[in-house]
C-alpha cells in the first residue's frame, strides 16, 4: 500500500518551485510514518505497508496523514492505494482523503478527467521533480491526441487496445495508458538522508613529519571508504584539516578529477599535497571530511586492453606533478594560431573511452620536428641572393657546417600590433614575430629549420628536422 | 651426451630466468608467447616480424635527422589509434605538438612529461644532468603506474656523456619494471642505450631504407 500526500498550496503560495520550508514539512510528515518515502517537490509518496498493525486500516492511516499535515499548516490531498501511481494521480486529482482497495486502482482512476494528465506532465517537466515518471519528450502531444480522439476520462484511455495505441503514439502512449490504469512502471526509490563523511582523530602526542601522518590518514580513511562503498559513493573533494600545536588549522582541499574511494590512492594524494604544502608545526588533531559524489559505473570490455584506472592515473599525475612541476605534465593541445611552435597544455584526463575516435589521417606529410623551446643563436653566412650557405653556432651539440641543400624562405609574421603597443608603452620586446624561415641540410648530416628574425636581425636554429 | 645435457640444463636455466630469448633458437621457442605491438605500418611490421615486443625495453636509435622522431610519432599514433594510453617522457622538452598532431596522434591519450631544460646553464653544468635524472624518475613513475600501451623515453638530443653518467642499474631497473607487463618501453637516443634481452634495437636509418 502506498500513500501520497500532495500539498497544492506549496506552489500556490510561492512564485517558483515549492520553498524549502514546505518541502521540509512534507518530508517531516512522511518521516513520521515510514522511512521509505520519495519526495517530488510538493508531493510525497510513502510506503505504508505494515502500518495497519500499528495504526489501523487504510482510512485510519490516511486520516492520520491529513492530521499530521494539518499540524504543520499544510492543506493536503491524501490518497491511499495499492500502487504508488494510483495514489499519486488520485492525490493530484481529488482533494480530501481518497481510499482505494488493492486491485481497484483502475476502477478508481477511470472517472477522473483527462485534464489531470496535463497537470502531471507539467509537474514532471519542472526541474524540482528529479525523477520524471511520464515521458518528457512532448507529453502534451499525446494528451492533445487523446482529446482529439474524443477521450474524456482516464478509464477511456485505459480501455484502448495497447497495440493500436503503441502504433499511433509509440512508447509514450503506452506510458500514459499505464498511468491511467494505475500501474507502477518502477519501484519506489526511497530518499536517503544526507550523510556526512567525516572522521577525526585527536592525537595523544603531536606528530611531525608526513610518515607518521600517513598511518593516521589510513586509519581515518579506511572506515570512510567502507561507508562510501556501502552508499555507492566516491570522493569528489577531500578536505584535510590539521589542527596544529599552535592552535592554527592547516586546511587543504583536494579536488579529485574522478570519483575515488581507494584508501591507498586517497592517502597518497593527501600526502603528496601535504608534501608540497607542509604544516607549519606539529599536528595534534587530524580531521578528514569528504564531499561525496555518485560512484563510477565501469563496464570492462574483453576486447580492448585495460587502461590505467582513474585511481592510478590520479596518483601518477600527483606524483609527476610533485616531481616535475604541475606545468610540465599533461596533454598537449594544438592552438589555432600561426605563431611557430605555439601549443597549450591541458590536464590529462583520468578516464578515457575504451573505444578511440577513428584515427585522423595524417594532416600533411611534413617532417617531424624537434623544437628548441629557446631558439639557438646561429651565425649564418648568406650568398648574394640571400640564401644561407653556412650555419655555425657556439652551442655544444650543434656543430653546424656548410649548407648542402636549402629550401625557403617562408616569410611569416604576426601579432605585429602587439609589438607596436609594447613599443608605444615604452616596454622592451613584444609579442609579435616577423621572420624568414629556411629548411637547411648541413654538411654535419643534420637538417634544421633556421630563421632570420627581422625584429632583431639575427639568425636562430628553431628546430631539428628528424 | 654430457655436452647436450649441459646445454639443455643451461637453456632451462635461461628460460627460468626469463632469458630464453637470448638463445639462438629462442625466437622459435617462445615466438608464440611473444606479444607485439604493431607499428601501424605493414612493411615495418613485416620487417620486425610482427612489431615491437610488449613487456620489454626496446630502443630506437640513430643520428640526428635520421627519422627517429618521425618513427616515434608514428608508433605513438598507432598506439593511440588502438585506444591505448601512451606516455612520452620528453627529457629535453623538444616535442613539436604540430608534428605530433600531424602524425595522427590522439593528443588526449598522450601523457606528455616535459623535462626541465636550462638553455644556458652557465657555471652550473650539472643542471641539465639533473634534468635527465629527473626525467628518468618520471619514466619510473609512469612505468610503475602500469597499463600504458607505449611509454617512450626521448633523450635523442642529450649529450652522450650525460647519458653515460646515469647509473647502469637505471636500465636494469627499467627492464624489471616492464617485464611481464603489456607495455612497450621505448628508449630513443642517438646511440645504444639499453634493451631487454627480448627487446629490439631499431636503427632508424636502416629502417628507413627497409621501408
Amino acid at each position: 500500500m502506498y500513500a501520497c500526500v500532495y500539498a497544492p498550496d506549496c506552489r500556490a503560495t510561492l512564485s517558483g518551485p515549492p520553498g524549502e520550508p514546505e518541502r521540509l514539512a512534507l518530508k517531516n510528515v512522511a518521516q513520521q510514518f515510514s522511512p521509505r518515502y520519495e519526495t517530488h517537490g510538493d508531493l510525497v509518496v510513502i510506503d505504508v505497508r505494515g502500518l495497519d498493525r500499528l495504526l489501523g486500516n487504510a482510512r485510519t492511516v490516511g486520516e492520520e496523514l491529513r492530521r499530521e499535515a494539518a499540524e504543520r499548516d499544510l492543506r493536503a490531498h491524501v490518497a491511499v492505494a495499492g500502487t504508488q501511481t494510483a495514489a499519486r494521480v488520485l492525490a493530484i486529482a481529488q482533494p480530501g482523503l481518497t481510499l482505494v482497495e488493492p486491485g481497484g486502482e483502475a476502477e478508481a482512476l477511470a472517472p477522473i478527467a483527462i485534464d489531470v494528465l496535463g497537470k502531471i506532465a507539467d509537474r514532471d517537466q519542472r526541474s524540482d521533480c528529479p525523477e520524471p515518471r511520464a515521458p518528457s519528450p512532448e507529453p502534451r502531444a499525446s494528451i492533445s491526441a487523446f482529446k482529439h480522439w474524443g477521450l474524456k476520462t482516464l478509464g477511456e484511455i485505459a480501455a484502448l487496445p495497447a497495440a493500436d495505441l503503441s502504433a499511433r503514439l509509440g512508447q509514450q502512449g503506452l506510458r500514459w495508458q499505464s498511468l491511467a490504469r494505475g500501474d507502477d512502471d518502477r519501484p519506489l526509490v526511497p530518499d536517503v538522508a544526507d550523510e556526512r563523511f567525516e572522521a577525526s582523530l585527536d592525537l595523544e602526542w603531536p606528530i611531525e613529519g608526513l610518515e607518521p601522518l600517513s598511518f593516521v590518514l589510513t586509519r581515518l580513511l579506511e572506515p570512510l571508504s567502507i561507508r562510501l562503498e556501502r552508499r555507492d559513493r566516491g570522493v569528489a573533494v577531500l578536505h584535510v584539516h590539521l589542527r596544529l600545536v599552535t592552535k592554527d588549522v592547516h586546511a587543504r582541499r583536494l579536488e579529485l578529477p574522478s570519483p575515488l574511494r581507494d584508501v591507498r590512492a586517497l592517502r597518497t594524494l593527501a600526502l603528496l599535497d601535504l608534501e608540497s604544502h607542509p604544516p607549519a608545526s606539529a599536528v595534534e588533531c587530524v580531521t578528514v571530511s569528504i564531499d561525496p559524489t555518485p560512484g563510477r559505473i565501469l563496464q570492462h570490455t574483453l576486447f580492448t586492453r585495460p587502461h590505467p584506472t582513474p585511481e592510478q592515473l590520479s596518483t601518477l599525475l600527483a606524483r609527476l606533478g610533485a616531481a616535475m612541476g604541475q606545468d610540465r605534465i599533461g596533454a598537449a593541445a594544438v592552438v589555432d594560431s600561426y605563431r611557430p611552435g605555439v601549443f597549450a597544455m591541458r590536464l590529462f584526463a583520468t578516464s578515457h573511452s575504451a573505444h578511440p575516435a577513428p584515427p585522423a589521417p595524417p594532416a600533411h606529410a611534413s617532417p617531424a620536428l624537434r623544437r628548441c623551446r629557446q631558439p639557438v643563436p646561429a651565425r649564418v653566412t648568406i650568398d648574394a641572393g640571400g640564401r644561407p650557405v653556412r650555419v655555425t653556432t657556439d652551442r655544444r651539440g650543434f656543430a653546424g657546417g656548410s649548407v648542402q641543400r636549402a629550401a625557403g624562405p617562408w616569410k611569416t609574421s604576426g601579432e605585429w600590433w602587439r609589438s607596436a603597443i609594447a613599443q608605444g608603452a615604452g616596454q622592451a620586446g613584444g609579442a609579435g614575430w616577423d621572420r624568414d624561415e629556411w629548411d637547411v641540410a648541413l654538411s654535419d648530416g643534420g637538417a634544421y629549420r633556421i630563421f632570420l628574425d627581422h625584429l632583431t636581425h639575427a639568425w636562430f636554429i628553431e628546430a631539428v628536422i628528424d | 651426451m654430457a655436452a647436450s645435457l649441459a646445454r639443455a640444463s643451461l637453456e632451462s636455466l635461461l628460460h627460468t630466468k626469463k632469458l630464453g630469448q637470448t638463445l639462438t633458437n629462442g625466437r622459435h621457442a617462445l615466438g608464440a608467447e611473444r606479444e607485439q605491438a604493431s607499428t601501424g605500418h605493414a612493411g615495418l611490421d613485416a620487417h620486425l616480424h610482427g612489431g615491437i615486443p610488449r613487456g620489454h625495453v626496446s630502443e630506437l636509435i640513430g643520428p640526428r635527422s635520421s627519422g627517429r622522431t618521425a618513427l616515434l610519432l608514428r608508433l605513438l599514433a598507432a598506439a593511440t589509434a588502438r585506444g591505448e594510453l601512451v606516455a612520452l617522457v620528453d627529457a629535453l622538452d623538444m616535442l613539436d605538438v604540430e608534428s605530433a598532431a600531424g602524425a595522427g596522434i590522439d593528443l588526449d591519450r598522450l601523457l606528455w612529461v616535459r623535462g626541465h631544460v636550462v638553455p644556458n646553464p652557465g657555471l652550473c653544468r650539472d643542471l641539465n644532468q639533473r634534468a635527465l635524472v629527473q626525467a628518468v624518475r618520471a619514466l619510473t613513475l609512469v612505468l610503475e603506474a602500469g597499463n600504458f600501451g607505449l611509454v617512450a623515453f626521448d633523450v635523442g638530443e642529450a649529450p652522450a656523456e650525460a647519458i653515460r653518467r646515469l647509473p647502469f642499474t637505471t636500465w636494469l631497473r627499467l627492464h624489471r619494471m616492464v617485464e611481464g607487463s603489456h607495455t612497450v618501453c621505448l628508449l630513443v637516443g642517438e646511440g645504444r642505450l639499453s634493451r631487454s634481452p627480448a627487446g629490439l634495437t631499431l636503427h632508424a636509418p636502416a629502417l628507413r631504407q627497409a621501408i
